[in-house]
């Protein structure tokens, strides 16, 4: 469809009034001019909101919030561990900018990154800023982001530089652009201002074609380039990796970036350094890694050489950096760059290093180390914002006109005491955009995080748009890092667009994820599974428990209680865990603890908080769907443990619980690649429903009932193994324990059965790679199916003659109990740890 | 008088783990340095296990640094460092810088820069684990007579860390705050030269840490012990009347002939003798014997 489509229309665009738009005094609007005019670019904007009338934008904002929540990726989820739920809400109005307006902010970004690839190079090598004193030696020598250890960092020297590099930059009350912040050290939002484009573009698709918002695919398509170029030696078709600091969630956009640009995702631990490589540790043993573009703090990246105790890292990578034989983007030692301390100072280097004009000015700074600055800053300090330059661990910035006057005093004396720490910077008041609350469309104060890496020939590539992020109620503050909202950045040419739109670059020019598995990924799934399988069994333990106290099938009592105390003993043994429940006498708190105390190994909520680490550590292998499953038990037990019931009121819940995780076990069958991940969740899965049903089996062969309750026992395990109907159909009788042992043992093709599991395990095993060193466990795996077999046979002639013997049945089942266990030991052995035989 | 001195050390660092350990990456700091009083003729480091890997490069000081890493499961590691030195110095003085610590226009400042280059900056601020401390002040305050002689109180604060503190092995650690030192007046050799530091930058006089040997002489007429000999650590300050100029706090010395330096930086962290990080469980016992023979 064309554009022209719409223009054949006369649409009067919505007005400030008839939107109830009132900008704030004395700030300037990016859409609405002084007169309450319209600024041309937003026109599109407001035209389709006349046509559509106010009421689209609750609408649009629906849509923006349900896609978000669907595709789940930036955005975090509610972690079962923590209270808050922080993230990144999207606004769904654009931040629109005319290409006239881009270009000179486009051109400072880029020559700002030249400046600083310059100024990075310099600082770790001549330093020509220190000799001939174009900045005080604090500035640098100060700065904790210096790492020293880093200095001439050579024969790799000419490739380490800047990588992915953002720019905050507001606009004043005359609309002049001005860089608050710059960082280098793997900045946070690139995959947020991808999501936000995603979002957006599926809420707005025809205005976005209108207004011909300039796409970003490329700059996603030249950057993948950028990495690959990095590798040392110019090698060909090099391992790119995307270094993640969290397994948890806190970065979540590093798998959706995994995703996109087609990289690897792997966590410290993925990586060791051996004999002078990087290596990753992978299902099929160690593989060599060329590039690494790491989203963690250079100064903690490598844990033998950092200053930092106790950092995290990988040990040993500074050496292999020094030898040329894996890059990093970026350099690990840039976050010294981003001290404030060196703006005052930016005119003067751009001279001495590009020799050229800045364009982009940052805001104005004061190094409160001169006696002149520090009288200014001290003079004016309500109206300064007040950073440190790098070297003071416990300093907030501070803004001095939120401060009151015994406040301000004391500030004052901090920086006097130390004034070389310290810069002062004039706090802007940035101009504002229209954002959609729940009452209306409302002014709110925005900046705007470009993002730009170096380049040999253009001497820097620049994303047309970025991430908007937007202040609180109201007024200046923009979050920087955690949570907040947020807004996707167009840059309107009012042509037809051109170039890869970001889902192009996904369908066409887009990388395949190279097909490796590391360890602790594949661990992470085998324990997915494992977990799930844990969390759905001791949620049937609870709603079994509750059924039969609501059922009241018994006049005795006491033979209830026995009943249920015989239960708790079984979940506990199931899971090893040790006898918590001895001291507690109340059956009630016995209960309790089972379902929300999140230190009991046989409960629900420690198997839910395990369950909810191992799959937010592997995020980007889940469909949506299983996301949703995933957070959605995460929520509901969240929920649970915060108001429980002291009646214990939560069948439904736990009821709900299973259908989220048997949904979440189901959908990954269907949705996931049967690669040798996938092969480890399942194999995770089947070995733990193994542990379980034999351990259950043990339990009721060992125990000394009396008839009653032993037949309450089996019926109970039935329920728990969700077999009670399947037990019914085939032998019509009550529940013996002789039937319900070759019901679970012997039964073909019924998944709640080992011979079932078993034989899924010989299938799932075949695309579980030949270790490098140790045994595949096919072989265990063989044996234990032709044991299998015997014993069943076995079993049946017994039943037959009549002849069956609970306690030599008892040693067999220990057998197999035990094979589930070393089955597990042999896959973490063979897969997960990579220890070499000395 | 210059003296001329020819030592072999044998310095060795074991540890036991009581655990397995599958991988350890390393870094060591034992090459003496080469400089106008002291030249290093021999010099090798061996390690047991074998390391699968090792290099040996010049860090950011300047000292030798080398790297090692050791695959394969093992329960104990050695490292055996072994240097022939020759020392050639003239007796000690106490040094004048010629200029009064609280002259401001005589003052160093953080941009200029030593003979090698390195700037003042690096041995003007405070690190880590020499951090800007008021609790300092107490402590200088006798000593801070107005127009003395920079080096002169130095040399006093010096003498004063070594009467006011006691040696206690033991102690402390590593990780033992200044803060802390100054409280329990007790600790080691890299203790009082962290003490100093910190003194020293306090009224702007740049001062680095100095690692090296101590030679240590047994009463006459009893042998020597083998191992008895210590790593040793204490402090250079600066003036441009002298250059950097050693101070000894633990022995109230000026060091000379008996004192073999491996190198400097800005406090005990950035020249670890030896410090690693290891995969595998277990915890570790550390033995270190020095030997300083003259030859």
């Amino acid at each position: 469809m064309s554009g022209t489509t719409y223009s054949d229309r006369i649409v009067s665009p919505v007005s400030m009034a008839s939107l109830g738009y009132a900008p704030l005094p004395n700030r300037r609007d990016e859409a609405f001019d002084s007169n309450g005019k319209i600024v041309p670019e937003w026109d599109g904007l407001f035209e389709s909101i006349g046509r559509h009338g106010i009421g689209i934008l609750d609408e649009w904002d629906a849509v923006a919030t349900r896609i978000s929540r669907e595709r789940g990726l930036a955005y975090r989820p509610v972690s079962v561990e923590s209270e808050t739920d922080g993230g990144w809400s999207l606004d769904p109005l654009p931040w629109l900018i005319s290409s006239e307006k881009w270009k000179p902010l486009e051109s400072g970004i880029s020559q700002r990154t030249r400046l600083y690839e310059a100024l990075l190079k310099d600082a770790y090598g001549e330093q020509r800023m220190l000799s001939e004193k174009l900045i005080p030696a604090e500035i640098l020598l100060a700065n904790n982001g210096f790492v020293r250890s880093l200095h001439n960092l050579t024969p790799g020297g000419d490739r380490v530089g800047l990588g992915m590099s953002a720019f905050d930059i507001a606009r004043d009350t005359v609309g002049n652009p001005f860089v608050v912040n710059d960082r280098f050290d793997s900045p946070f939002g690139l995959g947020l201002a991808l999501e936000n484009r995603t979002v957006i573009n599926k809420v707005l698709p025809r205005l976005f074609r209108r207004c011909g918002v300039e796409q970003i695919g490329q700059f996603f398509i030249d950057w993948f380039k950028f990495l690959v170029s990095q590798a040392p030696g110019g090698k060909e078709d090099p391992l790119v990796v995307i270094l993640d600091p969290s397994s948890q969630n806190e970065d979540s956009e590093a798998s959706f970036l995994a995703n996109y640009c087609g990289v690897l995702r792997v966590h410290p631990a993925d990586l060791t350094v051996r004999g002078g490589e990087v290596w990753i540790k992978t299902l099929k043993g160690l593989v060599p890694v060329d590039v690494i573009w790491k989203l963690m703090s250079g100064k903690r990246i490598d844990a033998l050489e950092s200053e930092i105790r106790g950092g995290g890292g990988i040990s040993g990578i500074f050496e292999v950096m020094r030898m040329g034989r894996v890059s990093l983007a970026s350099h690990p030692g840039s976050e010294v760059l981003q001290s404030p301390g060196f703006y005052p100072y930016l005119p003067k280097l751009c001279r001495a290093f590009l020799d050229e004009e800045l364009e982009l000015s940052p805001v104005a700074t004061w190094w409160c180390g001169t006696s002149k600055a520090l009288s200014h800053v001290t003079a004016n300090l309500s109206k300064m914002v007040i950073k440190s330059v790098g070297h003071h661990h416990d300093f907030q910035t501070q803004y001095g006109s939120r401060l009151s006057s015994a406040e301000l005093e004391r500030l004052q004396e901090r920086i006097k005491a130390h004034p070389e720490s310290f810069v002062g910077q004039e706090e802007l008041r940035i101009s504002t955009v229209p954002t959609v609350r729940a009452d209306g469309v409302v002014p709110r104060g925005a900046v705007l995080r470009a993002f730009s890496f170096p380049d040999e020939e253009k001497g820097a590539v620049v994303m047309p748009g970025g991430l908007a992020r937007v202040s609180s109620a109201d007024g200046t503050v923009v979050s920087t890092r955690s949570e907040g909202e947020s807004k996707d950045v167009w840059i309107s040419t009012g042509r037809q667009p051109d170039g890869f739109s970001i889902a192009s670059v996904l369908e066409r020019s887009h990388p395949a994820v190279p097909d490796i598995v590391p360890s602790q990924k594949g661990e992470n799934l085998f324990w997915s599974g494992r977990y799930a399988e844990r969390a759905h069994a001791a949620s049937r333990f609870a709603s079994r428990v509750l059924s039969c106290r609501d059922q009241g099938f018994s006049n005795d009592d006491q033979f209830e209680v026995a009943h249920e105390d015989f239960l708790l003993e079984a979940l506990f043994e199931v899971f090893d865990s040790e006898k918590l429940l001895d001291g507690e006498m109340d059956q009630d708190k016995r209960l309790e603890m089972v379902l929300v105390n999140p230190d009991c190994p046989a409960g629900i909520a420690y198997n839910l908080n395990r369950f909810h680490y191992a799959t937010q550590a592997t995020r980007e292998s889940w469909s949506p769907a299983s996301i949703r499953a995933i957070e959605s038990a995460g929520q509901l037990w969240q929920k649970v443990s915060k108001s429980i019931d002291p009646e214990l009121n939560v069948s439904s819940d736990l009821f709900e619980l299973q259908l989220n995780l048997s949904g979440f076990l189901g959908l990954n069958l269907d949705s996931m690649t049967r690669d040798e991940g996938w092969a480890l969740l399942d194999a995770g899965r089947r070995i733990e429903r193994g542990k379980i049903i034999t351990s259950l089996l043990i339990f009721l062969l060992e125990g000394n009932f009396e008839e009653d309750m032993k037949s309450l026992l089996n019926e109970s395990v039935l329920f728990i193994l969700d077999s009670a109907r399947t037990y019914q159909r085939r032998y019509q009788d009550t529940p013996q324990t002789a039937y319900t042992v070759q019901l679970l043992l012997s039964e073909v093709d019924y998944p709640r059965s080992i011979r079932h599991v078993i034989d899924r395990l010989v299938d799932i095993c075949e695309k579980i790679p030949d270790p490098s060193q140790h045994a595949h466990p096919r072989a265990m795996l063989a044996a234990a199916s032709r044991d299998l077999t015997l014993l069943n046979e076995r079993i049946e002639m017994e039943i037959d003659a009549g002849i069956f013997l609970d306690s030599e049945l008892l040693v067999e089942m220990r057998k197999l109990r035990d094979f589930f266990i070393n089955l597990s030991d042999q896959i973490t052995v063979s897969y997960f740890s990579h220890t070499v035989e000395s | 008088m210059t003296k001329e001195v020819c030592y072999q050390i044998r310095h060795l660092t074991a540890y036991e783990y009581s655990g397995r350990i599958d991988l350890c990456q390393s870094i060591a700091h034992l090459r003496p340095l080469l400089d106008g009083s002291q030249k290093t003729i021999e010099h090798s480091v061996e390690v047991y296990p074998k390391p699968h890997f090792q290099t040996e490069r010049q860090d950011y000081w300047d000292n030798g640094t080398l790297y090692f890493e050791v695959q394969g499961s093992h329960q104990s590691l050695k490292v055996i460092a072994t240097s022939k030195v020759i020392k050639r110095i003239a007796d000690p003085v106490v040094p004048r810088s010629g200029t009064a610590w609280d002259d401001l226009s005589a003052r160093l400042k953080m941009g200029d820069s030593d003979e090698n280059g390195l700037y003042f900056a690096n041995f003007l601020l405070p690190t880590l684990s020499c951090p800007r401390l008021a609790e300092i002040d107490e402590f200088l305050a006798p000593s801070l007579q107005p127009g003395r002689d920079s080096m002169e109180l130095v040399s006093e604060i010096m003498t004063r860390i070594n009467t006011e503190f006691d040696y206690v092995p033991g102690a402390t650690d590593t990780t033992t705050p200044v803060v802390t030192l100054l409280e329990n007046k007790q600790g080691v050799c890299q203790d009082f030269a962290h003490v100093m530091i910190v003194a020293l930058r306090r009224i702007g006089i740049p001062v680095r840490y100095v690692s090296g040997y101590l030679e240590t002489l047994p009463p006459p007429g009893v042998a020597k012990l083998q191992g008895s000999d210590a790593t040793h650590a204490w402090v250079e300050a600066y003036s441009r009347a002298t250059g950097w100029v050693g101070f000894d706090p633990t022995n109230n010395i000026i060091p000379a002939h008996q004192h073999i330096k491996i190198g400097h930086g800005r406090d005990y962290f950035d020249l670890q003798p030896l410090k690693g990080t290891f995969v595998g469980n277990g915890s570790q016992r550390l033995t270190v014997e020095v030997d300083v023979e003259r030859c």
